[in-house]
């Protein structure tokens, strides 16, 4: 029970995080109301047509003149097809308002990372909590189209349906109404308390069980030399009953509630029947009226049923939302530059950097990451930055191109880099990143964002320097694609792509992080001489983090990093 | 049974409203009212049982496919894993097989339920009214045929539409993925302004493929709507003129959406099916044979070499221990020859190594040092006799006997003290900072719990845990052979000499150590070096493939 507790009080608090997620994915009703009406039109056309053919029907026994019957007869063609048009238009019109909705969400989690990107996210250090963020946010487009629409849909036409039977025999419109809210409270307490728990094991079981395939296969080798085939084979086995277990209950809470609603419908059918008895015989309404009484709840029970589906959708659709509002903060933290009111520039001419007792920590950690450093800077110094891992040299180059804040002086040109933009310092101190990001595009738009206005020479010419000339000629030119995620290319030639547009920039601090950290150890050193030497010129002062060894002849100064203190 | 509760649910609720309309009182209608209740209690449990049969047949053929292409795995491992990437792998069982859920667990039952019941409602109405059973049976293979119809005319369009959309819809994932990347540059404020127009463009390509898609449902719904209509007048007609019972009438019109309803909803299904069998095939795929080709090494080029090897030394100094005489070597090697596909990479290796020394193994890339030690490890197919301590053993065998560190650290996820411990039945705690100590892995907090595929630590980091590891194996286990590929390349200066004096102590306890290395450090240290080369015509021209061979996943890890 205390769990249970835990876990209210902590969805309260997610509630005001949640919120604002939650509203950008809903389209505006501007746009959004033709789906929903469309929507009441197609279902309301559903009942009537069963509503119009059994009252035809009915009253046709009576066997009266057919011209009588013109008007139903019309009614029931009319509503045939009304209920196929109205819902093909609403499918599309509210795939059409969700897709644009999810345009403006997409921007909105945009412009909520800017902010604290790419430092600040929790925990997204991990490549593949951004993937799993993405997906969230595609995920969610089912609110307006899985959850809004079918709960309004329902509600509105069976609301209607139950007001129009009340109005013909108000006992039957309360046995009605009755009828489908004891099914549905049922069907959403049956659902709550088989599925709900089903469903949320079931996303973090998929998951577990994805790593531990993953890992066993990727690890198979070591795995069987360290003898521990067998035992990780049995926890895939067993993850996999797990998932195969709630999978089960997931679809016997599903089953149970068709069923429900099988029954409810049923059920509601014969107590109309029931009460509509004395209410014919005491002449009141006529047989064609009974028929139609007894026989529209079936219709209306169909449409129902779509509401467990609905509220199972929004459970989904506020995980994604949880998780959205966890992984980006909605203030920036503490451990992050912020954009100074009055932002000066760097000043112009030789460009020297300076920091004293620079110190750094990291968003949501209490231990310091780096410092405290000292070092100074000028046009044509090439810095090596040496250490054991743990020292903070990542942290470092960070706070240098001011991903994160820092504690300590900071010097750029000798002005305090806090006073001016950190897009400004970046124009000036360019990192060259240890897993450089290469976008799905040609060599040429991977270069080309760096420095947009750079002839097709230029960019040849830069890729020369940087020993990817023949390279490109052989693949193609410039227009040769990478990959996604740089999949074409190896560790060291996207390590030589990220040098070659830092180097487009022409900005004169540039920053090397461990540039061989996806290098086969035997190409490692060589890759390093060559990137030093390309990126080597007299007004261009480097600082290359590197546990690969330099040598002397391409350093002209080292700094050693110990462990933080502090 | 499903249907035939429909059926009888139909049948009987018409009956008792006939009986209301006919005056019958309410008492005397208890029978068909009460069958109607059955009925209604028959469908509501057959319903629910399909249901929960079909997803857990889907979930038990999931499985049941899993576990054989793990078997596969393990069966031709290496050949297989060579061939396919584990990244691949992972994705075709984990998300590729649930594709199958939509095709096992609806889309199947659905057909079964389909060819079952819709004859058995088909039937029912005939014998009921043959007018509108005969209506049924003329619209009723209107449905496949214009599915069929619009499928093949949508088919080529979608075809085109669905590449175009899987590219766009990478670019929100491109521009989160590069964000610090684009920050490095000062683009990051534009990209709204992309975002905003590659999901535009997303919009209006998905939403020219769904009008297509949509048609197919807009066809299901009209059919078997005109049908409805169709059948309601007819019998509106009939009824007028009395050929007809308003009993049978209302049966007739309740149960005729009921034929058209399971083929709706195979229709619905369709697009799910599709998916799943594409799932399916690559699962298929994967289980076939792959052409044979032994790797161990992730990185290692796949250009062949003769291995000309130059042996300093066949022996070293005695071992340290006094007290533990070793008059047989270590690891022997006589003939050894390893093949990759045609190639030749070991070609008649032979030596032996005492206990106590320290041996590297040196040369340039491709030379086959990873897959020596992949043969002696019993992990790489190999010709020749492989001896530990004077006798030989088979390949099986020989891991339980070796610690071996890889290339890549290829640390499991879990708690720190049971990543350094793997493979042991019980974890040695005492041990364990030992092993952490010995390897310079002792910055490591003990309390890290590492991610899935050992993510959480740097790169120099997970190296020494890897170290750490196979010392924790080569205690434990008292192997005599320890076997280290590359171990301080992602290490500094210092933190190297540490692990060299680890090695150099690790030997001197009466063990063998082998350590591929390209450190000059490593191989100053070593007692012994054999020298793997590349036949001449190789080594020289090795430009052209420079770095090509690096395992483009690199690009992912190690973040900090």
């Amino acid at each position: 029970m205390s769990a249970r507790v835990e876990r209210d009080s902590a969805a309260a608090v997610d509630r005001e995080m949640r919120r604002p997620v939650l509203r950008a994915s809903v389209p505006p009703i501007r746009a959004f109301w033709p789906a929903l009406a469309l929507g009441v039109l197609a279902s309301g056309s559903a009942v009537a047509l069963l509503a119009t053919s059994s009252w035809l029907i009915a009253r046709a026994a009576e066997q009266p003149p057919i011209l009588f019957l013109g008007f139903a007869i019309v009614g029931v063609r009319a509503f045939a097809l009304g209920r196929a048009v109205f819902r093909y238009l609403e499918r599309l019109v509210a795939h059409d308002a969700a897709f644009r909705a999810l345009g403006t969400l997409r921007v909105s989690v945009f412009r909520r990372l800017l902010p604290v990107a790419p430092d600040g996210l929790n925990g997204v250090r991990r490549g593949d909590l951004l993937t799993a963020l993405v997906r969230d946010v595609d995920a969610l487009q089912d609110l307006p189209l899985r959850v809004l629409q079918p709960i309004v849909t329902a509600l509105v036409v069976s609301g209607l349906a139950v007001v129009g039977i009340w109005w013909v025999s108000p006992a039957a419109g309360l046995v009605v109404l009755a009828g489908l809210s004891i099914t549905t409270v049922a069907a959403a307490a049956v659902m709550a308390a088989l599925s709900r728990d089903a469903d949320a094991r079931i996303a973090p079981l998929r998951g577990q069980l994805a790593d531990a395939v993953l890992e066993y296969l990727s690890r198979w080798e070591t795995l069987r030399a360290f003898g521990a085939d067998a035992e990780r084979r049995e926890r895939v086995v067993e993850l996999d009953a797990q998932l195969r277990h709630a999978q089960t209950r997931q679809s016997a809470a599903a089953g149970s509630v068709a069923a429900l609603f099988t029954l409810g419908a049923g059920a509601t059918l014969l107590a109309v029947l029931v009460v509509t008895e004395p209410v014919f015989l005491s002449g009141s309404i006529t047989a064609p009226v009974l028929a139609l009484l007894v026989l529209v709840p079936l219709a209306v029970f169909e449409l129902v049923a779509a509401l467990p589906g609905a509220l199972s959708a929004w459970w989904r659709v506020r995980a994604s939302a949880d998780r959205i509002a966890t992984i980006v903060p909605a203030s920036t933290p503490s451990e992050l530059p912020t954009v100074p009111t009055k932002p000066v520039a760097v000043p112009d001419g030789p460009l020297t950097l300076r920091l004293r007792g620079v110190t750094a920590r990291w968003p949501g950690e209490s231990r310091r990451a780096v410092g405290p450093v000292d070092l100074d800077l000028a046009p044509g110094d090439r810095l090596v930055v040496e250490g054991s891992s743990g020292a903070g040299k990542t942290t470092l180059a960070h706070v240098l191109v001011r991903f994160l804040d820092h504690g300590g002086e900071y010097l750029l040109g000798g002005v305090d880099a806090r006073t001016m933009h950190p897009d400004e310092v970046r124009r000036h101190v360019v990192l060259c990143e240890q897993s450089p990001h290469l976008f799905d595009e040609s060599i040429r738009q991977n270069l080309l964002f760096a420095h947009d206005t750079a002839t097709d020479d230029e960019l040849l010419g830069v890729l020369d320097r940087v020993g990817l000339g023949e390279w490109c000629r052989t693949r193609g030119g410039l227009d040769a694609p990478v990959g996604e995620r740089g999949r074409l290319v190896s560790g060291g030639e996207a390590q030589r792509i990220a040098l070659a547009r830092a180097l487009l920039t022409d900005a004169p601090v540039l920053v090397l992080d461990e540039p061989t950290a996806s290098v086969d150890p035997d190409r490692a050193q060589s890759l390093l001489d060559e990137l030093l030497g390309a990126a080597a010129a007299p007004d261009r002062a480097i600082i290359v983090i590197s546990h690969t060894p330099v040598a002397d002849r391409l350093a002209t100064s080292r700094l050693h990093l110990a462990a933080p203190r502090g | 049974m499903h249907t035939l509760s429909i059926i009888a649910f139909c049948w009987f609720a018409a009956q008792s409203i006939v009986g209301v309309i006919d005056g019958v009182p309410i008492e005397q209608l208890g029978g068909p009212i009460i069958a109607t209740a059955v009925s209604i209690a028959v469908r509501a449990s057959t319903q629910a049982l399909l249901d929960a049969l079909a997803v857990r047949g889907a979930a038990m053929v999931k499985s049941q496919l899993r576990r054989r292409v793990i078997s596969a795995v393990d069966a031709g491992g290496q050949r297989l894993l060579g061939s396919t990437s584990s990244a691949r792998l992972a994705t075709v069982l984990g998300p590729g097989l649930d594709a199958l859920d939509g095709y096992i667990g609806r889309y199947l039952p659905q057909l079964i339920l389909t060819v079952v019941a819709t004859p058995l409602i088909v039937t029912a109405l005939l014998l009921a009214d043959p007018v509108t059973g005969i209506t049924v049976i003329v619209t009723l293979p209107i449905i496949p045929v214009f599915m069929v119809l619009i499928g093949m005319a949508t088919q080529a369009v979608q075809r085109r539409q669905w590449q175009h959309l899987g590219t766009l819809s990478q670019g929100f994932l491109e521009v989160v993925q590069g964000l610090s990347t684009l920050m490095v540059f000062g683009r990051q404020h534009r990209q709204a302004e992309r975002i905003a127009d590659v999901t535009e463009q997303y919009r209006r390509r998905t939403m020219s493929v769904l009008r297509l898609s949509f048609v197919s449902g807009f066809t299901l719904e009209l059919a078997a709507s005109l049908s409805v209509a169709l059948v309601a007048v007819s019998v509106g007609i009939r009824l007028i003129d009395g050929d007809l019972g308003l009993a049978l009438g209302l049966f007739v019109l309740v149960l005729v959406p009921e034929a058209y309803l399971p083929l709706r909803q195979v229709g619905a299904q369709f697009h799910a099916a599709s998916e799943g069998i594409a799932a399916a095939d690559d699962v298929l795929e994967l289980l076939e044979p792959a052409p044979p080709t032994a790797s161990i090494g992730h990185s290692s080029p796949v250009h062949a070499g003769r291995a000309a090897t130059t042996d300093r030394s066949t022996g070293s100094a005695a071992p340290a221990r006094a007290d533990e005489p070793q008059p047989l070597p270590a690891l022997s090697l006589r003939g050894l020859t390893v093949r990759r596909g045609e190639r030749v990479i070991i070609d008649r290796l032979s030596g032996e190594w005492m206990p106590g020394t320290v041996l590297a193994i040196t040369g340039p890339s491709g030379a086959g040092k990873t897959s020596l030690l992949g043969a002696v490890l019993g992990l790489v197919d190999a010709e020749g006799d492989i001896e530990l301590d004077g006798a030989p053993v088979a390949a099986a065998d020989r891991a339980s006997r070796i610690a071996w560190a890889g290339q890549r650290p290829d640390l499991t996820g879990g708690a720190l003290d049971s990543v350094v411990a793997l493979g042991a039945v019980r974890v040695d705690s005492a041990l364990v900072s030992r092993s952490l100590q010995w390897a310079a892995a002792d910055d490591v907090p003990r309390d890290t719990e590492l991610g899935a595929a050992g993510e959480g630590l740097s790169g120099g980091q997970a190296q020494r845990v890897a170290l750490a590891r196979a010392h924790y194996r080569a205690v434990e286990r008292s192997s005599r052979v320890v076997l280290l590929d590359e171990p301080t390349s992602a290490l500094d200066a210092a933190t190297e000499a540490r692990v060299i004096a680890a090695i150099r102590a690790l030997a001197d306890d009466g063990r063998l150590v082998v350590v591929v290395t390209h450190r000059r450090a490593v191989m100053a240290a070593a007692d012994a070096e054999l020298v793997l080369d590349l036949p001449p015509e190789h080594s020289a021209l090795d430009l052209g493939g420079r770095d090509s061979e690096a395992p483009p996943v690199a690009l992912a890890r190690g973040q900090r």
